[in-house]
């Protein structure tokens, strides 16, 4: 479960104000897949960064799984990003040096889970997603855009996150591809009852969704 | 995977940067290694020169050198005002003499003649006359030729064995036996390895001197052959024997430091009288030893600074280049759950692994390099210096002269025998100064990394 109420964000340059999030109030039940749609500028990126704790809100409360994450300190957001959240890039954002196995155990390992324990969840969770045993231990420069995207979605599931957050997960991708990993995304939120919301621009992505957002200037229009 | 995993692995990320900051940082460190040995080996060389030939003043009869001049010998009672002066750490006391071969035609070549002269022995010296004994033998005696002459042994008495400069000896190592106690008025000697061979001694043996049997303790080698034809016995046997009670030819005063040589030359002129003494310090001869050798201490103290800062400024902006280069990078991390502090720990792993492995590297091109470098230094420093070859064209003379002889040899030998002492500490203080250049390294750098945003991963390129 996610409930935003009156969440707004400004960012201050010398005098200048700018409104990203303006006074946003929302909720998604655990398990759905939502979208958040809207232009380019519209405040997208800033609100999905809000939910992920990566950065503070001016004001308003986030509450995930019942836990207000906009009153903790930093060390409890690190806790909170590594247990309850996992993040899907629009450049997969993989460590060029590790490979895709290496990829992700790297959340386990910060929450202490063992190394043999780590190694059969990332295995487990690579043939999920659907990338061959044979290309676990590839780096990310030796994998296709698709099997990036791939692995970092089994990184992002990799610690039993409440909600995973997309940002543009099939930017980089063909219409093909894209399509792969946006039903592999629906099948996990009915699966592992996660709750996942994806930023994009596309229209086809926020039809399949069960709930979407428009953004425009900051605010949610409907 | 783990900290330590991606800290090593990150280093080795960029293969080129990889060598070359090592190479360049294991050059700094190598210089800064060379510097370190350096300062080190010149500040023993300093210590040495210092403690070894540089603390002591010679206080000499006033007109009398040895067996040559004229004035008054010193007594016990100068040797104990001297004592009582501040800063003397010790004054030792020495009185020579000249055994003549029992029936040898020749007077007792000087030393006062006396009917009942005493002072005769039945052995033989090394050292054959030569053009310059019997030139001395004709201005004593007036002869022109004499058929059985030989060379008188000198004989010398001291309080303490530890003054080379008393026994003019340049080192006194026992050939065989033991050292005799100098405190004592037995009659025992060490014979010099010379007279031991001219005339077939072994330590036990006696000898007769002063028409008294002598028992040799130890045969030495006192390094020169001057010292090696002699023979060296308790001060206060000599002065019994010789007839010269309480009177002393020379005194070498020991200065607790060469800083007070000044101080104490002036305080032993006045208690004894400027008149009644001459008083010879190696001050100056120190100083001129000294000197370059300071002059290398500060340039390698100067490039010791200046390498290990160069080396911390290489690995410093290296890692600030990275850190810079991986920003997203470490917004990922942050934004799967990593804690600043484990990020720092991997950027330090890696710095270190940098650091450590340009230290190997200074430390083979420090060992290969330090000798080499050192001579340049100290070429380069002393040609200005003057040397034991001046110094050595002083000329014959009494104990005095000798010592500054030996004393310019001694300065001149402390800059050429230089040589940086390698050892197993190297490796430690390598490492030490790598330890110190990585954490410095990565000091700022992690600074940096608090305060990369974890949002900086949203940023599209």
């Amino acid at each position: 479960m996610l409930k935003v109420d009156k969440l707004t964000k400004i960012f201050e340059s010398g005098d200048q104000k700018v409104g990203a999030v303006k006074n946003i109030s929302l909720y998604i039940p655990d398990g759905v897949f939502s979208t958040i749609i809207g232009k380019s500028g519209s405040g997208k990126s800033t609100l999905l960064s809000l939910l992920g704790a990566l950065d503070k809100p001016t004001s308003g409360t986030i509450n995930v799984d019942s836990q207000d994450i906009s009153k903790m300190n930093d060390s409890k957001l690190i806790k909170y990003r590594r247990d309850k959240i996992g993040f899907i890039f629009q450049n997969y954002n993989l460590i060029p040096n590790l490979t895709a196995l290496e990829n992700v155990t790297l959340p386990m390992e910060f929450s202490g889970i063992k190394k043999n324990d780590r190694i059969v969840r990332a295995e487990k969770l690579l043939i999920e997603v659907g990338l061959t045993k044979d290309k676990h231990n590839r780096k990310p420069s030796r994998l296709s855009g698709g099997e990036q995207q791939r692995v970092a979605i089994a990184r992002a599931l990799s610690n039993k996150p409440k909600l995973i957050l997309a940002d543009e997960p099939t930017g980089n991708l063909d219409s093909a591809t894209g399509k792969v990993i946006i039903d592999l995304l629906k099948n996990l939120a009915k699966s592992e009852n996660t709750t996942i919301v994806a930023v994009t621009h596309d229209h086809a992505i926020a039809d399949q969704s069960k709930i979407t957002f428009k953004l425009k200037d900051g605010r949610l229009i409907n | 995977m783990g900290v330590l995993s991606r800290g090593i692995k990150n280093a080795f990320r960029n293969t080129i940067r990889t060598i070359s900051i090592t190479f360049i940082l294991g050059l700094s460190i190598a210089m800064a290694l060379i510097m370190f040995l350096a300062l080190q080996t010149v500040n023993m060389k300093i210590q040495n020169v210092k403690s070894s030939i540089g603390n002591t003043i010679t206080v000499s009869p006033a007109g009398v050198r040895g067996f040559e001049g004229g004035g008054e010998l010193l007594t016990s009672q100068n040797a104990t005002d001297l004592a009582s002066i501040d800063h003397v750490a010790k004054v030792i006391q020495t009185t020579s003499d000249r055994l003549r071969l029992e029936g040898s035609s020749t007077v007792s070549f000087g030393r006062e003649s006396t009917t009942n002269d005493t002072s005769t022995t039945n052995l033989t010296s090394p050292t054959e006359p030569g053009s310059f004994g019997n030139r001395q033998r004709r201005s004593e005696t007036g002869e022109t030729a004499a058929t059985d002459f030989a060379m008188p042994i000198q004989v010398t008495g001291t309080n303490d064995l530890g003054s080379l400069e008393s026994v003019n000896a340049s080192k006194l190592d026992l050939t065989s036996g033991e050292k005799i106690d100098p405190a004592t008025s037995e009659n025992v000697a060490l014979v010099g390895k010379d007279v031991a061979t001219k005339n077939n001694l072994s330590v036990g043996q006696s000898f007769r001197a002063y028409n008294k049997d002598i028992t040799i303790k130890g045969i030495f080698d006192g390094g020169n052959t001057f010292s090696n034809a002699t023979i060296i016995m308790p001060i206060k046997t000599i002065q019994l024997l010789s007839g010269q009670s309480d009177q002393i030819n020379s005194m070498i005063v020991q200065v607790d430091s060469i800083d007070n040589i000044s101080l104490v030359s002036n305080a032993i002129k006045t208690k004894l009288g400027e008149d009644k003494v001459d008083v010879t310090s190696s001050e100056d001869q120190v100083k001129s030893t000294i000197t370059p050798l300071e002059n290398i201490k500060s340039i390698s103290l100067y490039s010791l600074f200046g390498s290990l800062i160069a080396g911390s400024i290489i690995i410093l902006l290296t890692m600030i280049m990275i850190v810079r280069e991986r920003r997203r990078e470490i917004g990922v991390l942050k934004a799967i759950g990593s804690s600043n502090g484990k990020i720092m720990a991997q950027f330090t792993v890696e710095s270190l692994v940098l650091t450590f492995m340009s230290s190997i590297l200074g430390i083979i091109l420090g060992v290969i390099f330090s000798n080499p470098v050192l001579k340049v230094l100290v070429n380069n420093n002393s040609s200005a210096n003057p040397s034991g070859a001046n110094l050595a064209a002083g000329g014959p003379g009494g104990r005095a002269m000798g010592a500054v002889m030996r004393l310019g040899n001694d300065a001149g030998n402390a800059l050429r025998d230089i040589h940086a002492i390698v050892d197993y500490r190297i490796m430690l203080y390598g490492l030490a100064a790598a330890i110190v250049i990585a954490i410095i390294g990565s000091a700022i750098p992690s600074f940096f990394i608090a305060k990369v945003r974890p949002a900086e991963v949203m940023r599209s390129e």
